[in-house]
């Protein structure tokens, strides 16, 4: 009856308004695929099947009654694990949280319940947010639904794998470095990292306090728009929130002020070590948006190249303090104490922790520790603070020439797990285009450049916006989206 | 070139109250290095009067009225946070003793 491919949040809306189908029948759909498809992709780590139905049951008594319902009423939606929704577990795809249930839902949680989303369940990814591929997972590995053998990214690779493979509309994932957009660029979808500030973190797992974003993954930038305007906004639970005006331009872009809109390509984004055939799909999209009447030109970004040295300081250094809350007490233990484990507190962190956290962790923590300690705090972390800086002011100095900006995401497609486990220095290069965003604050998308189909890996770009003007990327997006698959542009 | 020893390692485990296991010191420390070594590149910038920039945003400082909060409403409630402890009893945590291996 349905065609779960096909589906996006207006779709979802217009079908359940003129009762094509009920939330609930559409809730069974994607659980029996996700039964079958879920067996080969592995993206879910746990699902939630009786409470999904029962809020879709929910949805089609308020139709039924001729309530209104929700902008998100009946969308099945994938959580990422490091997101709260109350009574469910949130792993972190971590044993450290293995046996831990969400005692509160999350802000951007409770602000979707009230729109009426569904939520399928919650999604694997890199521990506690660290890595680039979903190979850091405790729990599983996630597969590429466009080649089984590759990784989706990560850390939202389970998200994004969802969304890809039609085992949920949209998704939430979390972004600190990339990990909303490379997964998006690597599985053929779209991501949002929002502005920093403009969605609240209550709720998400902390990884990197000043870079964690939290965003949508979905089929259409259309999509991301709504998802985004429902997960947005001020809370007093995270005072780095922001109360951010946004016009209605947001849901309903217009061409004649989008062709208005400058682009620039920096120079220092278009560089050797990016494979051919994402120059080439880069090259494709930037011909398509130049046809809107959109103005292009290049620009300069010369601190790019500090980027990572700056951003592998200063995230370690943040995750070492964040992490210092899992004890192995406050969460639920890993297992009962051993017999010859010592039993005083210091002795059950020193052992709690050894086993609890995975190796990517292990590592980022010795490396935030050792930025921090006496004697090098100023040679590494102060330093990265200053280069920092420098980093968002070049973005300062180049949206005076131009609105938006225009990169690839990731330097290659989607590659074969196990590639880069070994050398984490290869690994930390797979997020150089997204890393300087979230630097300096700024929103930022992946747009696939085509519809892939047929076994052939997804190329996204990348499309970075002044800070709190998310209107502007998703509006050229849009437009973007609309001529790619030969839509009116004008609507 | 930054040298990190496993003596550097161990060090590093205990501030962050971590047992490593004996075999992956020499593997982190490995890694480690490699990693500083990089970090190196930085050194050529020139930061010489430049502020850090030491949060998200240029932020300033958020205030609001001093009233209580009813976190239930907010946070959730006490007793699904105090469930999700190992050990707890009439609504304390039970923790183990901080000194010596006494219960």
């Amino acid at each position: 009856m349905l065609f779960l491919k096909d589906l996006t949040i207006k779709k979802i809306q217009e079908g359940l308004k003129n009762k094509e189908f009920t939330a609930f029948a559409l809730t069974k759909e994607f659980f029996d695929y996700i039964e079958t498809r879920d067996a080969e992709v592995q993206a879910y780590l746990s699902l939630d099947k009786d409470g999904a139905l029962a809020a879709a049951t929910a949805v089609d008594v308020a139709i039924a009654k001729g309530e209104d319902i929700g902008p998100l009423a009946g969308v099945p939606m994938a959580i990422k694990d490091n997101l709260l929704v109350k009574g469910l577990p949130a792993t972190a795809a971590s044993k450290m949280l293995e046996k831990y249930t969400a005692a509160y839902d999350a802000t951007v949680i409770k602000k979707l319940k009230e729109a009426g989303a569904i939520f399928l369940g919650k999604t694997n990814m890199d521990e506690f947010a660290m890595g680039s591929s979903t190979e850091n997972s405790a729990f599983k590995v996630t597969k590429n639904p466009h080649d089984l053998e590759r990784v989706p990214g990560g850390s939202s690779g389970g998200s994004a794998a969802a969304v890809a493979a039609h085992m949920a509309v949209a998704a939430l994932g979390t972004d600190t470095g990339g990990s909303i957009r490379q997964p998006a660029s690597l599985c053929g979808v779209v991501g949002l990292k929002p502005t920093y500030g403009a969605v609240s973190r209550s709720g998400a797992i902390a990884m990197a306090s000043s870079l964690d974003q939290i965003g949508p993954l979905t089929k259409t930038v259309e999509d991301a728009a709504i998802l985004f305007n429902a997960i947005k906004g001020k809370d007093p639970l995270d005072a780095t929130s922001v109360d951010a005006e946004y016009s209605d331009e947001l849901l309903h872009p217009r061409l004649e002020n989008i062709k208005k809109l400058r682009v620039g390509l920096p120079k220092e984004y278009f560089i050797e070590g990016i494979d051919e055939r994402t120059k080439q799909e880069i090259g494709a999209a930037i011909e398509k948006i130049k046809s809107l009447g959109i103005e292009v030109k290049e620009i300069s970004l010369p601190n790019t190249k500090h980027a990572l040295s700056c951003y592998y300081i200063i995230m370690p250094a943040e995750v070492s303090s964040n992490v210092a809350r899992f004890d192995g007490i406050r969460y639920g233990r890993l297992d009962e104490l051993q017999e010859h484990e010592p039993k005083n507190l210091l002795g059950i962190y020193h052992a709690q922790r050894g086993k609890g956290f995975g190796r990517e962790v292990r590592r980022r923590v010795m490396l935030g520790t050792y930025v921090l300690s006496s004697g090098y705090y100023d040679a590494y972390y102060a330093k990265a603070q200053k280069v920092r800086k420098l980093i968002k002011e070049d973005f300062d100095n180049a949206f005076k020439e131009v609105d938006v900006i225009l990169t690839p995401v990731a330097p290659t497609t989607a590659f074969k797990i196990g590639e880069k486990t070994s050398d984490p220095l290869q690994m930390y290069l797979s997020d150089i285009f997204t890393i300087p965003l979230n630097l300096a604050g700024l929103p930022g998308i992946s747009i696939p450049v085509r519809a892939y189909e047929g076994g052939e890996l997804p190329v996204g770009f990348q499309l970075i916006g002044k800070p709190f003007r998310e209107a502007d990327i998703l509006g050229i997006g849009q437009m973007y989206e609309r001529l790619r698959n030969s839509e009116p542009v004008e609507l | 070139m930054t040298h990190i020893t496993e003596e550097t390692v161990e060090y590093l485990a205990k501030l962050s109250r971590m047992d490593l296991e004996g075999g992956e010191k020499k593997k982190i420390a490995g890694d480690l290095e490699e990693i500083l070594t990089h970090f190196e590149e930085l050194n050529e910038v020139d930061t010489t009067n430049v502020e850090p920039m030491t949060g998200g945003t240029a932020q300033r400082n958020v205030f609001r009225e001093d009233d209580a909060d009813t976190r239930s409403e907010m946070n959730g409630s006490s007793k699904d946070i105090i469930d999700a402890f190992p050990e707890h009893a009439r609504g304390y945590l039970k923790v183990p003793a901080v000194f010596g291996e006494q219960e």
